[in-house]
């Protein structure tokens, strides 16, 4: 946890910093009171003292209070293969269309990430995709994306 | 005599085919939510704003309420069947009700917690009723500065309860206020922080950040490792659902203290559900003449906190309603779905949006009944639905989030929001960066800044103006002094801990 925090700490420590920059650049006074750069530059600023103080604390504290909060590589990959399918999915869905793509990523997900069968991964995603179907194209009437064969 | 009638009128907006059709839905959506570990009301609540998009304001607010206060109810029976808490609020439930389980008592355990989180529930709708009028006319007077001081302190308490570290919790209210200023600024109507993307100008969309924040991150946490599921095996029947008289008689004082306590520890931001039961689980544990119990198996154990709960949960619509300061991460996605329904939570909703409120509050002890026969009767069907493999529900949770975000917009961009969010939250949640405070600053924000401008306008840009005034000042004291209670708190221990040794 301690060099989670640190390098928390100095990330924030940048962010912080160019969001201060950024909004001095915009009116800090305009002519009857604060102006669009006020606020954000003090949240800035506040973030920036917190920063350090997190930086500080961290590297302050015993080494072995925490150890990695991160978990074993193996069960990382399963994080990073559901977000990385997420971002396929949203990315295609608007010329793959609703149908396709939620169907294949549904199947994704149970027999690619949870080595669920790949016979009742298919079941589930097709009983699945219909299900949503009704819910957001019948009943809440939701023009859902389609592709260039009309489904 | 005035909130009877208030109360009438509710009523006949609650008692509505329709709204009673989705009060229903919500409440059962809600004790399944509470029933499924891996899936809270936050996430719940989340996932409902797209689906209840289209419907009228009084509708949508009354399901997704619903879902709030259903999941209470439902938390309760995992954590006694299988001592895995349905939610954080009933965690403290899992001590003495799995305890009972074990020695063939889960069927007054289960009964007990339902009819606790009934006669708590009502009890706090019955306070919310009376409370919420009077406070929303005392605020109506509120300015500039009073708002500005209002909401900073629902924003330090909210931030100062949440998490282990006020540092995180601090950096996460910021975040959350900086999220809340991209987008074009309402005071002067220059964009900010758009980063030419003509997307930004509305602001960050703040469904995408909700359910990316809550439900997607929730759903990477739960897929490192597999739940896994224990069942115990009872019988059950309605017969054996009903506690007896000693039973009632050890819980009766419990259940009492724990409703009114977690009330007024729902009113106050920050504390909410979950602390309302820890709080009333010690309490008992103090006052009981034979406190070794505990923990063993007495069913005053499950009563108090069960009690609590609810009662936090209708405590916790207090702030939100009258003065539009939610207190948890749940009313703060509550609030945003209001918000995006064009209803402002605020003093002036009473008057503004009777309909909205007094039709909420009524469906709320429809609800509170309907719950009742949900889970007394039927509590073998929701033990039956534990069987549903987390690995089916995983791939449901994300592709709904992700549908639902695009349907309120019929915009990809805001599931790319979503995407961002939910790696975001997921580092949060390993880093232990609470979440909560990022959604409250989000939706406060607007009102943040343009109160905070507008005081300082008014005072030449002299901040004496949130000390001058009587209310900003309480309010403003009230929000330092919170900010550093933990600061003072942890000195305070380690000087004890000093002088002992």
């Amino acid at each position: 946890m301690r060099r989670a925090d640190q390098i928390t700490g100095i990330v924030m420590l940048v962010f912080s910093l160019t969001v201060a920059y950024t909004s001095w650049q915009m009116p800090q006074r305009v002519e009857f009171g604060p102006g669009m750069g006020f606020l954000p530059f003090w949240l800035a600023v506040i973030m920036t003292v917190l920063s350090v103080l997190l930086l500080v604390d961290a590297s302050l504290r015993k080494v072995a209070a925490g150890g990695n909060p991160f978990p074993a590589p193996r069960a990382l990959l399963n994080v990073v293969l559901v977000i990385a399918g997420l971002g396929v999915f949203v990315a295609v869905l608007d010329t793959v269309g609703f149908a396709v793509s939620t169907t294949l990523y549904i199947v994704y997900l149970l027999a690619v990430v949870q080595k669920e069968p790949w016979v009742k991964s298919a079941i589930v995603s097709v009983l699945s995709t219909g299900g949503l179907f009704v819910v957001f194209q019948v009943l809440l009437e939701v023009k859902l994306p389609k592709n260039i064969f009309g489904f | 005599m005035e909130i009877l009638q208030h109360l009438y009128t509710g009523f006949e907006i609650a008692l509505s085919l329709k709204n009673l059709l989705f009060c229903f839905m919500g409440v059962t959506l809600g004790t399944l939510i509470g029933v499924l570990p891996g899936i809270g009301p936050v996430t719940g609540v989340a996932i409902l704003i797209p689906i209840t998009f289209g419907m009228e304001a009084t509708t949508a607010i009354i399901t997704m309420a619903g879902v709030y206060y259903g999941a209470m109810y439902g938390g309760s029976t995992t954590s006694i069947l299988i001592n895995v808490p349905g939610e954080s609020s009933s965690v403290m439930t899992t001590l003495d009700g799995y305890q009972m389980a074990l020695k063939g008592r889960a069927g007054p355990a289960l009964g007990m917690a339902a009819i606790s989180s009934f006669i708590a529930g009502t009890f706090s709708i019955i306070m919310l009723s009376w409370i919420a009028p009077v406070l929303a006319d005392f605020a109506v007077a509120f300015g500039p500065p009073e708002y500005f001081a209002l909401t900073f302190m629902g924003l330090t308490m909210v931030t100062s309860l949440a998490g282990d570290s006020l540092i995180k919790g601090l950096m996460s209210g910021i975040f959350g206020l900086l999220l809340a200023c991209v987008g074009v600024d309402a005071i002067s109507g220059s964009p900010r922080f758009i980063f030419g993307s003509i997307y930004l100008l509305d602001g960050v969309g703040f469904i995408g950040v909700a359910v990316g924040l809550f439900a997607l991150a929730e759903v990477l946490v739960n897929i490192e490792e597999p739940l896994k599921q224990v069942f115990v095996k009872t019988k059950l029947n309605i017969r054996n659902l009903f506690p007896n008289r000693q039973d009632w008689k050890d819980s009766t004082g419990a259940l009492w203290r724990g409703s009114i306590l977690g009330f007024f520890v729902g009113v106050l931001p920050g504390a909410g559900a979950t602390v309302a039961s820890f709080l009333s689980y010690a309490t008992e544990k103090k006052l009981s003449k034979h406190p070794e119990k505990f923990g063993t198996g007495v069913i005053e154990g499950v009563a108090g906190p069960e009690g609590a709960n609810n009662s936090a949960a209708g405590g916790a619509m207090v702030p939100l309603l009258t003065l539009g300061i939610p207190g948890s991460g749940t009313t703060a996605v509550l609030m945003g779905a209001l918000l995006i329904h064009g209803i402002r939570p605020g003093p002036l909703l009473f008057n503004e949006h009777p309909e909205v409120v007094w039709g909420l509050i009524a469906s709320m002890y429809i609800g509170n009944v309907l719950l009742l026969i949900l889970n007394l009767p039927l509590v073998g069907m929701w033990v039956s639905f534990l069987k549903v493999p987390y690995n089916i529900l995983m791939p449901l949770i994300v592709t709904i989030s992700a549908v639902g975000v695009f349907a309120t917009d019929n915009n990809i961009f805001d599931m790319w929001i979503m995407f961002g969010a939910g790696i975001v939250g997921y580092l949060m949640r390993k880093l232990q960066f609470p979440a909560a405070p990022v959604v409250l600053a989000l939706v406060l924000g607007p009102m943040v800044e343009r109160s905070l401008r507008q005081s300082l306008t008014i005072s030449h840009g002299d901040i004496s103006i949130f000390f001058t005034r009587p209310i900003a000042a309480v309010l403003t004291t009230f929000a330092l002094l919170s900010l550093f209670a933990p600061v003072v708190r942890k000195f305070w221990s380690s000087y004890r801990r000093a002088k002992m040794e």
